[in-house]
């Protein structure tokens, strides 16, 4: 009797298990480029109080003093409305990346590469490479900062969730806002129902920055047999628009 | 005091942000409002990223005296998806550029598409910003 319980226990789990498995969809390709989705309601609906969704995703850019919503700290604003735009058009300046923060919702394809306890997403846009472990770690305290950040992930059913901190203050809007290094990023993705399009909620949040937090949808076609190609951003190119000539 | 306090330390945190932000922006650059076309000849072509530059000489083809223009590309990983390379030009080409203007007045372009001499489009045309997935920006 014993015997036989114990074999139905183990059937059961690894029915489960298999059953869990399946839950988990390949994301493993090319994804062609992002591009900005109407925002699905019910997600929307399950985002927390005092989230904006901004309109900006894939090829749309916000104008300069325009932040779609985001209730900007003062601090953040005096730089936000200072900058110049020309400013980026210099060698030191304009093959600096992103964070991830924009560089996610930007009209560039990306691969994704995924294990169980690794997934991979290899950026064309600006050569950038994440790692999301998903092996169930912390993020770890002296993890230096950087345009990518530190990110970790879990399965939540069919949903990848990315949870990723320490990101190098970078622009969020491409218009002289920028977040500080304590942004906190969550992104969800997951895949349409032919399996040929990839879904991605981003949602940050900067306490230093904004009094409410942004959220963004996203979406990128499966392609198969391609591949990303080097950005190798060349600086040389802000010389064109600094020799140029202001007309009367 | 207290203002002027506050004003310095908003001030200094303003001045401390202004060296990190990045990539410069399709909106805040060009007017997509308008349209420009500019026909000439090409004197040197360039493709790299962030953008390509087609420099011309050249006038409006509504009228004007020849001038240097440039023309910023897509990315140029955009653009060779599009049928584009870095041969796709040639100095001495002659070409009609499309696109949108410079906000600030300068000869400056954001190209849309380029007409060769006989007519015909290089690569596939774009679409307005905002409209392409293929994206219009960086």
């Amino acid at each position: 009797m014993r015997r036989t319980v114990a074999v139905l226990v183990a059937l059961l789990l690894t029915a489960s298990a298999g059953a869990a498995q399946q839950k988990v969809p390949e994301l493993s390709g090319y994804w062609g480029p992002g591009r900005g989705v109407k925002p699905d309601p019910e997600r929307v609906k399950s985002l927390p109080p005092n989230t904006v969704v901004l309109n900006d995703a894939g090829a749309v850019e916000f104008p300069v003093n325009e932040y779609g919503g985001l209730k900007v700290k003062p601090s953040a604003l005096v730089a936000a409305k200072i900058w110049k735009p020309e400013d980026d058009m210099s060698i030191s300046r304009v093959c600096q990346p992103p964070s991830i923060v924009y560089a996610m919702q930007g009209p560039f394809p990306m691969e994704i590469h995924q294990a169980t306890q690794l997934i991979v997403l290899k950026l064309e846009y600006y050569d950038m490479v994440r790692l999301v472990f998903m092996d169930g770690r912390s993020h770890p305290e002296k993890v230096p900062h950087s345009k990518v950040g530190h990110s970790i992930g879990r399965w939540d059913g069919s949903t990848l969730v990315v949870d990723t901190v320490k990101i190098s203050e970078s622009t969020i809007t491409n218009n002289g806002l920028n977040h500080s290094d304590r942004v906190h990023v969550v992104e969800r993705f997951w895949l349409g129902p032919d399996g040929r399009t990839l879904f991605g909620l981003q949602e940050f949040e900067d306490p230093d920055v904004l009094d409410n937090r942004g959220a963004r949808f996203m979406a990128w076609d499966r392609v198969p047999g391609e591949f990303v190609l080097p950005y190798e951003c060349d600086p040389s190119f802000a010389l064109n628009y600094s020799s140029e000539t202001r007309k009367p | 005091m207290l203002s002027r306090l506050t004003g310095a330390l908003l001030l200094a945190s303003a001045l401390a942000g202004a060296t990190v932000a990045a990539h410069h922006s399709f909106a805040v650059f060009f007017d997509d409002s308008k349209n420009i076309e500019v026909r000439g000849t090409v004197t040197d072509f360039r493709f790299t990223n962030p953008h390509g530059v087609i420099t011309i000489t050249g006038a409006r083809t509504s009228g004007g005296a020849p001038e240097t223009w440039r023309a910023e590309t897509n990315a140029p990983t955009i653009l060779t998806r599009r049928g584009w390379s870095a041969t796709s030009l040639k100095k001495g080409d002659v070409i009609t550029i499309e696109g949108w203007p410079s906000r600030d007045g300068k000869n400056y372009i954001r190209m849309r598409r380029v007409l060769r001499a006989d007519g015909t489009v290089l690569g596939a045309p774009a679409a307005a910003p905002g409209t392409d997935p293929t994206g219009e920006k960086r």
